[in-house]
């Protein structure tokens, strides 16, 4: 009889335990060493957890999206109450799973299905892609600007088209070379691509994939480059001039202090969609954390002049001014406010209408000054 | 034109030094499938060590857990006679693995002193060379031929069968594990996870496509790197999708070799030799 009471007490103990924590269990696609995306992601989960003594989290990293469903079997069994798929392949998974598990919370990065208890969300980096491509506009000298891109999906083409609008707003004659690896992560490809684009009279780099390899293929010839998703100044500190930084800690955070606060439950994230931007911190443009624009390069920047209005003024305080405002509760400029005419002369975004949130998702089109292979290019 | 043919030279090199790793193993007869995890693991531990000791420690390093490996796979290959292919794949999968475990420190460090990718290009061409000779040439190639060809044979003229095979697959190994070395202190300079990205099996196919030659295989290599590099100069320039543009190495490769002439596998390759049947 003391010991049923004994094992009842013990139970209740960490029934009580259990309820005082929440647990938050990550999947992520790629290694957490790949200074990119998934390390990112791996970063916002330990600075969240720093930042929520309730929180408790657990991850399996280098999931194949084909093994994603028995990992959230295995994550449910061991009793994680949320759980955060970090890559758009898995999406088929998170639905099935979602059924499956209708009172575990979901939520689904750069996701676009939702459920009662599956969230999407995204940190998007088009603000800052269009401030680094005015960057890029102004330190071109051969007018040709270097792109190596993973997969020709709309996420990736809406941010070479707002480098590449950037590029052209202080170098209307400038070109944006793009190369497709077909990969996330094949640093031999990456290095080719990049070599490739050397030859051809690129003297400028930015990218969307998960190596550093453009920046140090780049830097080995004296071209400037642009990091991205982590701080990559250290690979090559006299030519990384900016980059791309996520802080997906921003996210994860509000998301479970909100499920925490019985804000989100798991009938209530049908219509959950963070697409967060340089206002909500969740980006951050930067050589390294704190750093925009590397310190030897803001005398160039400083020098190179735009036209803005009919007006002239320097490249540095249009990015500043810019990178201001767009971090401001409530932004008064957008890259993607036209009239914009994608590179074939059709109008995408009429004058004076910004593009909406399905118009970004959505995106296809290939910007003026775009020049390369673009699959799915609309006729 | 001349960027393209460098770009053929500088990324076929570790394919080369790959390769010939291989194809030594296999002249004596045995398939060593390991080649991807064993570049791997060589990649990590020359990074490692360059890190702390410098670039030149750091390739011989590399070159040092490559012939261990090698010796390694032969402890399963030839003493205990297990399934060879059985055998490499293992190594590979474990190579693979391990190098990921040990290597979490290492990753998104970049490399402080890099090494030329020029001078291992010349020591791989320069490799190429004196592993024909070798294997032609030489007493000690006629002796690991004749053991990749017919062991028994072999054995009854008082070569050490076993001996031959530990000693090709530890040499193999080392220019297996220079390859790797190549990719963390030269090419990329930096070390990750699964940074082999494949070129281990693209070494183990280029042996069959090269008829088991080292001069061939020189050949396979850098062609293979300059359809690689022209992949992505000619995108965009040429009416082709760039999916089908990246399946253009692989292809071009064995139509060619293929078209070259004839090869014919050691006959012993794959068999573990037993002296007792």
């Amino acid at each position: 009889m003391r010991r049923i009471l004994g094992l009842v007490l013990l139970a209740l103990g960490l029934a009580w335990a259990q309820g005082d924590k929440l647990k938050a269990c990550f999947i992520y696609v790629g290694p957490i060493g790949d200074a990119g995306w998934t390390y990112a992601h791996d970063q916002g989960r330990k600075k969240a957890e720093a930042a929520l003594p309730w929180l408790e989290t657990r991850y399996v990293e280098s999931v194949p999206e084909a093994q994603a469903l028995p990992v959230i079997d295995r994550f449910v069994r061991e009793g994680c109450q949320v759980i955060f798929a970090t890559s758009f392949g898995y999406m088929e998974a998170v639905l099935e799973a979602a059924k499956k598990y209708p009172n575990v919370i979901f939520a689904h990065a750069t996701g676009i299905k939702r459920a009662p208890n599956v969230a999407t969300y995204m940190a998007d980096f088009y603000q800052v892609y269009y401030l680094n491509g005015l960057a890029a506009g102004a330190l071109s000298k051969t007018g040709k600007v270097g792109y190596v891109a993973a997969f020709p999906i709309p996420e990736v083409k809406r941010h070479i088209n707002a480098f590449t609008l950037g590029v052209r707003a202080v170098n209307p004659k400038a070109q944006v070379l793009v190369r497709w690896i077909n990969a996330w992560y094949d640093p031999a490809k990456a290095r080719e691509a990049t070599e490739a684009l050397l030859s051809q009279g690129a003297d400028v780099f930015a990218f969307t994939e998960d190596t550093p390899t453009v920046i140090q293929t780049a830097a080995k010839k004296g071209a400037y480059s642009f990091g991205h998703y982590t701080p990559m100044l250290k690979f090559a500190p006299n030519h990384v001039v900016s980059g791309q930084i996520v802080h997906w800690e921003v996210i994860y955070t509000d998301f479970l202090k909100k499920v925490k606060e019985g804000v989100y439950t798991a009938k209530n994230l049908e219509n959950v969609d963070y697409f967060w931007l340089l206002q909500h911190k969740a980006v951050e443009m930067g050589a390294d954390y704190g750093v925009p624009i590397n310190p030897k390069h803001v005398p160039l920047l400083q020098k190179a002049q735009m036209t803005v209005g009919g007006k002239k003024v320097s490249v540095y305080d249009r990015i500043m001014a810019l990178m201001k405002d767009m971090q401001s509760p409530k932004p008064t400029f957008d890259p993607f406010t036209g009239p914009i005419q994608d590179r074939k002369g059709v109008v995408r975004i009429p004058a004076g209408k910004k593009a909406t949130l399905q118009e970004l998702l959505s995106m296809e089109w290939a910007a003026p000054g775009v020049v390369g292979d673009w699959p799915g290019e609309p006729k | 034109m001349e960027e393209a043919l460098l770009r053929a030279v500088l990324f076929g090199t570790p394919i080369l030094l790959a390769s010939l790793g291989a194809l030594l193993s296999e002249r004596a007869g045995v398939v060593n499938l390991g080649v991807e995890g064993m570049m791997a693991l060589s990649a990590l531990a020359a990074f490692a060590v360059a890190q702390e000791a410098g670039p030149a420690l750091g390739a011989l390093a590399g070159v040092g857990v490559g012939v261990f490996l090698g010796l390694f796979l032969g402890v399963f290959a030839v003493s205990l006679r297990a399934n060879q292919f059985v055998a490499g794949l293992a190594l590979a999968a474990l190579g693979l693995g391990a190098s990921g475990l040990l290597g979490k420190r290492y990753e998104g460090v970049p490399l402080a002193h890099p090494l030329p990718e020029e001078g291992f290009a010349l020591l791989a061409l320069g490799l190429a060379l004196a592993l024909h000779y070798l294997l032609l040439g030489s007493r000690f190639g006629l002796y690991l031929r004749s053991v990749g060809e017919n062991p028994k044979a072999a054995d009854l003229f008082g070569v050490s069968v076993d001996g031959v095979r530990y000693l090709a697959l530890a040499l193999g190994g080392g220019m297996i594990g220079l390859a790797g070395a190549y990719l963390s202190l030269a090419y990329r300079p930096s070390w990750t996870d699964g940074m082999t990205s494949g070129l281990g099996w693209v070494a183990i196919a280029l042996v069959i496509l090269a008829g088991w030659q080292p001069l061939r295989a020189v050949l396979g290599a850098y062609f293979f790197g300059l359809l690689f590099f022209l992949q992505f100069r000619l995108q965009g320039s040429v009416p082709i999708p760039s999916e089908a543009f990246a399946a253009m190495p692989y292809l071009l490769v064995i139509l060619v070799l293929a078209l070259s002439g004839r090869a014919r596998a050691p006959k012993a390759l794959g068999q573990p030799f037993d002296r007792g049947r």
